[in-house]
């Protein structure tokens, strides 16, 4: 790996009017050829530092470099090399999802023949060619979501960042997105993802960072960041009542949601542990239950605690 | 340069693209407003002198310019803020001020009809022997320079949700309470004071001048208060584009 990351961010914190800290002493770098992604509940921060880094905000302290140079200080110079796809599936409003990826292609510089291929080319890979000449008005959320993903990579950026580009598009062009992003990074930009779907981030990312309340909790691969958890074992349940979720945690040390269960066990205690779920089924005292080898949510929930992050319901539950 | 006309070509070809299904709505309408100017207060007053026609039909013109420029501009703006679209385009490689020319440029096409159809009033049905001169360009322009940036300031400073309250005034103001059909002299003291800083009255006195040119000349003093108000206007509204929280 070359020694200059593209993205360097060292020590960021902001501090909004009314002393709303958002970030907090955020640090990481996103070489070229890496996937990148910022998780984190609703609020922790993430959306706040991809807007210094586009220059839309200042940090109040801290440095942003982009493959060396200062990005606080040449903001212009950072919205050349960086791409970016925002939250709002707005981008494209207006224009139709062809229209909006060659335009954007052109104006990052593709010739007429460029940008026509480009749209074409993406239209194809994200497989909209159905609604690729129908205005954004027409829509629906996820296309308009795949448009707007689509003018990101329509002439990327050496840094390209997406916030929550998956929301509102269905499960098989997710997959369509995800190969797309993994091409750009294997193009050589370097790519920072935002999420709060620990799921897909799991299997999208070669690193991350956990981010709460501004501030980053853990960083490093799904792997390292599973550390110890990683030879343990997932229980989830569903209990039929809060008060039953409360005291099946207190027995297998999980957190509760409501009527759900998350706890981490000792892969030794595997055994001991189904028998007890079963008997508790038996009982009629769970709707159903899961055990399956610890996930990143599991290191997740641990990290900034239980309110349940996205793509929790992905995973079929097997009673 | 060529990076700021290609974003300019773009973002404006943009702007059509978004908004082509109801320019001829918008022309039309801008059109039949400059023309209700002049025909509608043409009915306030019974006896038309020719000095009456002139601040009529230029005042039809410079109130379309004003209406796109601080009216339209900023509640299209005020749309795109609130959707997050002007975020966005915040965060593309394109020149601030390209944006903004690009915004302008769709609007003074708009205007451009109304421009035409006031004129054409005067000469029709008021009869008005018109001699214009060339400063008629210059001044156009800079009604046009102050109109958008002022209507840029708005729509970046103000909440979406104050934009339409502050537009709405305008609208009052340069209808009613501005010497732009009517000589300043009609006001109260009080407000003629008041116009003597704000740009209302010298973008109609441009305009008058310079598309009918009286004896003693175009005097240069609205010129000179309304580059003042275009410099002005262009900073603050260039630092409301660049600035960053």
């Amino acid at each position: 790996m070359p020694s200059t990351p593209l993205l360097d961010i060292a020590h960021v914190c902001k501090d909004f009017r009314g002393g709303v800290r958002a970030n907090a002493d955020i640090s990481f770098q996103v070489r070229p050829g890496e996937v990148f992604g910022l998780l984190g509940h609703n609020g922790a921060g993430k959306t706040t530092l991809l807007n210094q880094v586009i220059g839309l905000l200042r940090p109040t302290s801290g440095s942003i470099r982009l493959d060396g140079a200062d990005a606080v200080a040449d903001p212009d110079m950072a919205r050349r090399f960086c791409s970016f796809q925002p939250q709002s599936p707005t981008p494209a409003e207006g224009l139709t999802p062809r229209q909006a990826i060659e335009m954007m292609a052109r104006i990052r510089g593709a010739s007429r023949k460029e940008g026509r291929t480009r749209a074409d080319e993406l239209v194809a890979a994200l497989d909209i060619t159905e609604w690729a000449d129908r205005k954004s008005d027409k829509l629906s959320g996820g296309v308009k979501r795949l448009a707007a993903f689509g003018m990101t990579v329509a002439r990327p950026g050496h840094v390209v960042m997406f916030d929550e580009p998956t929301n509102d598009v269905d499960p098989v062009r997710r997959r369509l997105l995800w190969t797309q992003i993994r091409e750009l990074a294997d193009g050589g930009s370097a790519v920072l993802l935002v999420t709060h779907n620990v799921l897909e981030a799991e299997r999208a990312v070669d690193r991350l960072a956990v981010l709460d309340k501004g501030a980053v909790l853990a960083q490093g691969t799904p792997t390292q960041l599973r550390g110890d958890q990683a030879g343990r074992l997932r229980v989830e349940l569903v209990s039929i009542d809060p008060a039953v979720a409360a005291e099946l945690a207190s027995a297998f040390g999980g957190v509760v949601t409501g009527r759900r269960v998350l706890a981490s066990i000792d892969a030794a205690d595997c055994a001991s542990a189904i028998a007890r779920v079963q008997r508790e089924q038996e009982l009629g005292r769970i709707d159903e239950f899961a055990i399956t080898p610890t996930s990143l949510e599991d290191v997740y929930v641990r990290l900034v605690g239980a309110e349940a992050p996205e793509g929790v319901n992905d995973e079929a539950l097997v009673a | 340069m060529r990076h700021w006309s290609r974003s300019y070509y773009f973002l404006l070809k943009w702007n059509v693209l978004r908004f082509r299904s109801v320019l001829p709505l918008h022309i039309t309408v801008q059109t039949l407003l400059s023309a209700g100017v002049v025909l509608g207060y043409a009915f306030l007053i019974p006896h038309l002198t020719p000095a009456n026609a002139l601040y009529l039909s230029t005042g039809g013109m410079t109130i379309s310019l004003v209406m796109v420029g601080m009216v339209m501009l900023p509640s299209t703006l005020s749309y795109r803020k609130e959707t997050g679209l002007l975020e966005f385009q915040r965060s593309l490689p394109v020149p601030r001020m390209s944006m903004m020319a690009a915004d302008a440029t769709m609007w003074i096409v708009v205007a451009i009809p109304g421009l035409v159809v006031a004129m054409l009033l005067a000469v029709l049905r008021f009869h008005l022997r018109l001699s214009p001169s060339p400063m008629v360009i210059p001044a156009l322009a800079l009604v046009v320079v102050g109109s958008v940036s002022v209507g840029y300031t708005i729509s970046y400073l103000v909440k979406p949700v104050l934009v339409n309250l502050i537009t709405n005034v305008i609208i009052v103001v340069t209808m009613m309470f501005a010497p732009i059909n009517f000589p300043a002299e009609r006001l109260p003291d009080w407000l003629a004071a008041i116009h003597r800083f704000l740009p209302f009255e010298y973008m109609a006195q441009a305009i008058r001048e310079t598309v009918n040119v009286p004896r003693a000349g175009v005097s240069a003093l609205p010129f000179v208060v309304m580059t003042i108000w275009a410099v002005l206007g262009l900073t603050v509204a260039t630092r409301a584009l660049t600035r960053r929280q």
